[in-house]
Order: structure tokens, then C-alpha cells, then sequence
């Protein structure tokens, strides 16, 4: 992993084509500006996680799933409050 | 005489023919994950059914996602939604779920029951119809599995 270290307006060069450059600092977080080709994409890392689950949630309509689900929903025991 | 809401409709390979008019429908101005071209969806609710809501692509019939009510999963489920997604739905700060805006756990499949991941909840503006998937980046919820005895926080 390369370490940097970058103040605000500076930029870094990834693989020629994309430009990250550092926007904003302030005490808990640093705002990044991206600039990259339309078919390079550019995502948080906690949002392809997320897409592969959305992926994968297609399949819940499509199979057996909703219909064992129906049931197993009606057979939750109620909580005492 | 054209009618001022024309009624909408697809034709969806699970729920069949479904109508609707546009006011019925949800706006994603950044899509889903993985969907990021499916900005118009359309909730339908079977009355059997209930918790279970369906939000079906009015765009492509194929793309239907099943989900319910993020505090149904997780009493004790709070909103914790960034400054850029709330913006994008118009959220205010003060938004009461229920009231202001709603929270829809999206379920997948998981061996032969569902899990869901509730740092990544459904957030739904019911005031405006715009929604947003957002997800927490060091989220404080985590993934949950439908078990034997309901809901269960998987470790």
C-alpha cells in the first residue's frame, strides 16, 4: 500500500487516468474529489458490497424463497413485552 | 380529453400485470447498488403478505426486490443516514420513521431462509416519494438472520 500525505488542492494519480484530489479536511473526515474515465467506475467500497447483495436479493423473488418465507414470518413467537 | 394521470403498467414475471398511476411511484435519483439505472420503482403490497413489500422495477420487469419494515426485523433499528443521502431525499433532521419517512429492509436469501444487512436499509421520504439505499459505512446494525426464533443479529 503506497502512504501519502496530501493537503487540501493536492491530487494524486492512479494508473494514469484517474485523478483523486483532496477537496476538503476537516477533524473526522477528508472529502476526496475523483475524476476518472466514464467506464472506469468509482465507488465507496461499502457500496459494492452492498451491490453484490442486491444481486444476490433478486434471486429471493424469482425462487421458492418467498413462499417458505410467508410461513416462517407467521411463525415467529410473539415477544413478551 | 387526456386523463391527468395516465395509468402505468409491467408486466412482472412473479407478480404478475401491476397498475399504477405516477404518483404511486418511488424515485431513486441514484438508482440501487447494482441497479443504479432502476430509478423508478413501484411498491406493491400483497394484504396476505403483510410485512413483506415488494418494490418492482418500473423500468425493467425483471428487477424486484422483497423487503419490510427495518424496526419489523429490529426493534431497536434507528436511522443512520449520511448528509449527501439525506439530501437526496429531501430528509429532514427531525424525520420520525413512520411519520416522516420509511425504512424498508431489503431480505436475500440465505441457505433456505433470509438474512438481511440493516446498514444498508430502504430509506423512503413519504412526504416527496424519494428514496435512497443508504449505507453506513462502519454501520452499527449489521446483517440479520430470519432463525428459528425470529430475528437474529448474525455474529
Amino acid at each position: 500500500m503506497l502512504i501519502v500525505r496530501r493537503r487540501v488542492g493536492e491530487k494524486i494519480l492512479v494508473g494514469g487516468s484517474v485523478e483523486i484530489e483532496i477537496v476538503e479536511i476537516s477533524k473526522s473526515r477528508v472529502k476526496l474529489g475523483v475524476r476518472a474515465p466514464a467506464h472506469v467506475p468509482v465507488v465507496r467500497k461499502e457500496m459494492a458490497t452492498v451491490a453484490g447483495e442486491n444481486r444476490t436479493a433478486l434471486e429471493l423473488v424469482a425462487g421458492e424463497g418467498v413462499g417458505n418465507l410467508i410461513g416462517r414470518l407467521n411463525e415467529i413467537p410473539v415477544r413478551p413485552i | 380529453m387526456t386523463a391527468c394521470c395516465p395509468e402505468l403498467q409491467v408486466e412482472s414475471p412473479w407478480l404478475g400485470e401491476i397498475r399504477w398511476n405516477a404518483a404511486e411511484e418511488l424515485f431513486f435519483p441514484g438508482g440501487l447498488p447494482g441497479f443504479e439505472r432502476c430509478q423508478r420503482m413501484v411498491p406493491v403490497e400483497i394484504p396476505s403478505q403483510r410485512p413483506l413489500i415488494y418494490l418492482q422495477s418500473a423500468e425493467d420487469a425483471r428487477v424486484c426486490f422483497v423487503a419490510m419494515p427495518a424496526p419489523a426485523v429490529w426493534p431497536e433499528f434507528s436511522l443512520q443516514i449520511s448528509e449527501d443521502d439525506r439530501g437526496a431525499v429531501g430528509l429532514a433532521e427531525d424525520a420520525g420513521i413512520g411519520t416522516d419517512v420509511m425504512c424498508l429492509a431489503l431480505l436475500l436469501p440465505w441457505g433456505r431462509s433470509v438474512q438481511t444487512n440493516l446498514d444498508a436499509p430502504i430509506v423512503i421520504n413519504l412526504h416527496n416519494g424519494r428514496g435512497v439505499q443508504a449505507v453506513a459505512p462502519a454501520g452499527t446494525a449489521g446483517l440479520f438472520r430470519l432463525g428459528e426464533n425470529g430475528w437474529e443479529a448474525a455474529c
